[in-house]
């Protein structure tokens, strides 16, 4: 399919377009725009920390229900420049949450996508590269796990253990994020460990550890990438969902936390949409950005669905 | 807001549920009325009130049971029900009850005195009816005989001039219900579920599930028949749980609910933005209705370093009580001056506190609270706690998550106590956790609650829940919720001795603002729990399809729909049109 078209394609300056793409696959415009804007969001965290009065996410700490600017409240109040994004209905200032919150709530994705990540690749390359007893136990774990429904878990959990902390939460997190990649890696694993240059480094007497991460490894790059978007999406959406049920972390804000004390003090009757809007466009922001990048990923990894 | 959509589908479906196998007979929507309850009916099949759980508000005691007098809280009068008076000795020690002729239970049977003494006796011969008021009568009453059918003495043990009220009147919350010693019988008190129950009201109970219970018109009622009073309006009543305020509002606001539970201010201001037919208690600002048992802290004084009386003081000076009624109230309530609630008949007590110079200021003082802190040997740590021994200073305040008042209040007394240097966090609880098992049992450190609540016009019944006759240990259940902090040092010993002094007093003895101040220095010297704000309740009613909710114009009494009172409430809604 990819020589057809490469071929149709080719009275037009062929070399060019062709090369280009072929040796820069990195750079194409959905993994771009996906992690251009995914670095915006955690610029804003950076810069806007620096900018802006974070102490102003504490409750009593504005004015009560303030509408952005340019719009009026039930009540009939202006915006006011001093709180651009408005307030909300406990005295605490939008941006503010915002800035902090959504670096945040990226954070508790990525870390336990990358625990979970980790354990899989781990898991997943010592089941499939040794085989046998180890692959047994590691296969009926995952097997197991993967059938337990994460949130009902975690809310127990957490409804339990009370207030948690942001990296408590994404630890917890990781430990329902390792089945999925443990299994895909491991049936990736068998496949290669047939191929030729796998016996072939087997034979010249390279260690285990050797073939697993210094031979194999590197193939699986660009799948592993795609899959850890993958979980950072779902960490996230694990993470938000407990956050709207009121059972994150109760004083650090997260999107999920903002959303559910909305949701809590009659937010949508009240008609105060910035307080419940702009963490939710936010979010979904930020899934376009993780599902772009996926997209991107695939691609690259999958290289028939690449337009040539 | 997909969960607050949920919520809302869900609990629209519970109620179209609710509505629909029940409404084999079709009761219109015009003919029902509709209550909020704030909490899960955790055993719906259970009736037995005499121990705790959801089986009183879910209507069983504002339509079903009837108590034998309802205390007015306009008027003062303790206005006779089932009961038609009652009288005491000299010295309160023994009092007289005079049953109303013609009361029956729904199933036929006489209502008469041989119930009321078959019910106080099951409650005084049994320690596991932990129920508030079973343990308020298991405590005062020594006897209770039978005259004749419809009267009843009882002999105390110790004059108590509040003996009916206490006991019988509504003051707080319920009263002690008399149960159908024909059906009672022969039965464990303690875990008999009298389902299905029966009482002498005018509703008797159609079905129960963990979210509603129904109740239908008896229109054979005891009332109608005896001209005692003409029968209610409501066809159909319905508890339902909203589940939080969102819900609260738009059930209020689409009409299918007709008086809901407390809303914060601008969740009620909005609710008649969208709906102009609901109102509150009060017809302009703050609208709310303040109810008897004002906000406080609770220490749990068994758990260190909360033992010790300057460190409570310390968080008395750090909170700016302001703060709380402007944030979490938005001005609904006003902050505490003393112990107790500020009601125009409890001024003269509340004065005297001040003037002696015990009373609590509206702002906080941080830089006092801080000393107080560490002159108890803690020193300011690098994280900007207060540290001892390698020990962070650290505070958890339980809290009933129930309400978006409750949780809001906590989040800013633990903003102050942050800013001050103590590591607080909030410990959010379900309803049932908070009343069942962490404030009785003493499982929480620091607790936001109303504990104190219990006097209206005389100081005794606030002051009477901290002596050192309620301490169990921790573990145990504290009876009637009182001295659940297990305060007990020679100081709770020298109040409780002053206190009693106070018990005997007959309602209006001019001595009683002085012994109320020698009582109450030995609390303000300890603070075993900190008066914080004013209770406000902000209760909307719906008069699309019912008029003749309680308001301050139409004053026939409080609107604590959820209290044992309600059957007057009932009595008097008529249909809007």
């Amino acid at each position: 399919m990819a020589e057809v078209s490469a071929q149709t394609q080719a009275p037009e300056g062929e070399a060019k377009g062709r090369f280009n793409r072929f040796d820069n696959p990195w750079l194409n415009p959905k993994l771009l725009w996906g992690i251009g804007i995914l670095l915006g969001i955690v610029l804003l965290g950076l810069i806007g920390r620096m900018l802006w009065n974070t102490e102003l996410v504490f409750t009593g700490s504005t004015p009560l229900r303030l509408p952005p600017v340019g719009f009026e409240n039930l009540r009939g109040q202006p915006g006011e420049a001093a709180f651009p994004l408005g307030t909300d209905g406990a005295g605490r200032d939008l941006l503010a949450l915002l800035i902090i919150g959504a670096p945040n709530t990226l954070m508790i994705g990525a870390v336990a996508s990358l625990i979970g990540m980790t354990t899989g690749i781990i898991l997943g390359f010592s089941a499939g590269f040794i085989g046998g007893r180890t692959d047994d136990v590691i296969r009926i774990l995952s097997d197991v796990m993967i059938t337990i429904p994460p949130l009902l878990i975690l809310v127990v959990f957490q409804s339990v253990y009370g207030d948690v902390s942001l990296l408590l939460m994404a630890f917890l997190i990781a430990g329902f994020m390792w089945q999925s990649p443990t299994r895909l890696i491991r049936a990736q694993v068998l496949s290669m460990r047939e191929s030729g240059y796998v016996k072939m480094a087997q034979l010249s007497g390279a260690s285990t550890a050797h073939i697993m991460f210094r031979e194999m490894l590197p193939n699986l790059i660009p799948y592993l990438f795609g899959s850890f978007i993958a979980n950072v999406t779902t960490a996230i959406v694990t993470a938000v969902g407990l956050e709207v049920l009121g059972l994150g972390p109760q004083r650090i804000p997260t999107l999920g936390r903002v959303i559910y004390d909305a949701i809590n003090s009659g937010a949508l009757i009240q008609n105060l949409w910035w307080w419940w809007g702009l963490p939710t466009a936010l979010l979904a922001v930020m899934f376009i950005a993780l599902l772009l990048i996926n997209l991107g990923l695939d691609e690259i990894s999958n290289p028939r669905l690449r337009k040539i | 807001m997909r969960t607050g959509t949920r919520l809302a589908l869900a609990s629209a479906l519970a109620l179209a549920t609710a509505m629909g196998p029940a409404t084999a007979q079709d009761v219109p929507r015009e003919d029902t009325v509709i209550f909020d309850i704030d909490r899960t009916i955790r055993d719906p099949g259970n009736f037995n009130w005499f121990t705790p759980g959801v089986k009183r508000l879910h209507g069983a005691h504002q339509a079903m049971w009837e108590p034998l007098f309802i205390l007015n809280y306009e008027t003062g009068d303790l206005e006779p029900w089932l009961a038609t008076g009652a009288d005491s000795n000299d010295d309160f020690s023994e009092w007289t009850i005079s049953i109303r002729e013609g009361v029956e239970w729904s199933d036929g049977e006489a209502f008469n005195a041989d119930d009321v003494v078959f019910s106080v006796e099951l409650a005084m011969g049994n320690e596991d009816l932990t129920s508030r008021e079973a343990a308020t009568v298991r405590a005062q009453v020594a006897s209770v005989t039978k005259v004749d059918d419809l009267t009843v003495t009882f002999a105390l043990t110790a004059p108590n001039p509040r003996f009916v009220v206490e006991n019988f009147g509504n003051r707080i919350f319920g009263s002690f219900l008399v149960m159908p010693e024909h059906l009672w019988t022969g039965q464990e008190a303690a875990s008999f579920a009298f389902n299905p129950p029966i009482g002498t009201g005018p509703y008797t109970f159609n079905s129960a599930a963990t979210n509603r219970a129904i109740w239908d018109r008896n229109d054979d009622w005891w009332g109608a028949k005896t001209g005692f009073m003409d029968l209610p309006a409501p066809q159909r009543l319905i508890w339902l749980e909203s589940g939080g305020e969102e819900n609260r509002a738009q059930l209020l606001a689409s009409n299918q609910m007709d008086a809901g539970q407390t809303v914060t201010l601008g969740t009620f201001e909005a609710m008649r933005f969208q709906n102009p037919n609901i109102i509150s208690w009060k017809a302009d600002l703050p609208y709310a209705w303040s109810d008897p048992c004002a906000r406080q802290i609770e220490f749990n004084t068994t758990i260190e370093p909360w033992g010790s009386a300057n460190m409570r003081k310390a968080v008395e000076a750090i909170i700016d009580r302001n703060q709380i009624v402007n944030v979490a109230y938005e001005g609904t309530t006003e902050a505490s001056r003393s112990m107790f609630v500020q009601y125009g008949a409890m001024a003269p007590f509340i004065d005297a506190v001040v003037d002696a110079g015990y009373g609590f200021t509206p702002e906080g003082d941080v830089a006092a609270g801080q000393a107080m802190i560490e002159g108890e040997g803690w020193a300011m740590g690098s994280g900007g706690f207060f540290e001892k021994d390698g020990q962070t200073l650290s505070a958890n305040i339980t809290v009933n998550s129930a309400s978006t008042e409750l949780t809001r209040a906590v989040d800013i007394i633990i903003e102050q106590l942050i800013r001050a240097g103590i590591d607080a966090r909030a410990v959010p609880v379900e309803n049932s956790v908070f009343w069942g098992t962490a404030l009785p049992l003493g499982e929480y450190e620091l607790a936001y609650t109303w504990l104190s609540c219990g006097s209206v016009n005389e100081p005794w019944a606030t002051m009477g829940r901290y002596t050192n006759e309620s301490i169990v240990p921790i573990g145990e259940r504290a009876p009637g919720f009182n001295n659940t902090g297990r305060w007990d040092t020679d100081a709770t010993a020298a109040y409780t001795d002053a206190v009693a002094k106070l018990q005997g007093l007959a309602p209006g003895d001019s001595a009683a603002p002085a012994l109320v101040v020698d009582a109450y220095q030995h609390y303000f010297a300890e603070v075993p729990f900190i008066p914080i704000v004013q209770a406000s309740k902000l209760l909307p009613f719906n008069t699309t399809y019912w008029t003749g909710w309680p308001t301050e114009e139409n004053n026939y009494n409080h609107p604590a729909h959820w209290w044992g009172h309600t059957h007057q409430i009932i009595h008097n809604l008529e249909k809007a049109n």
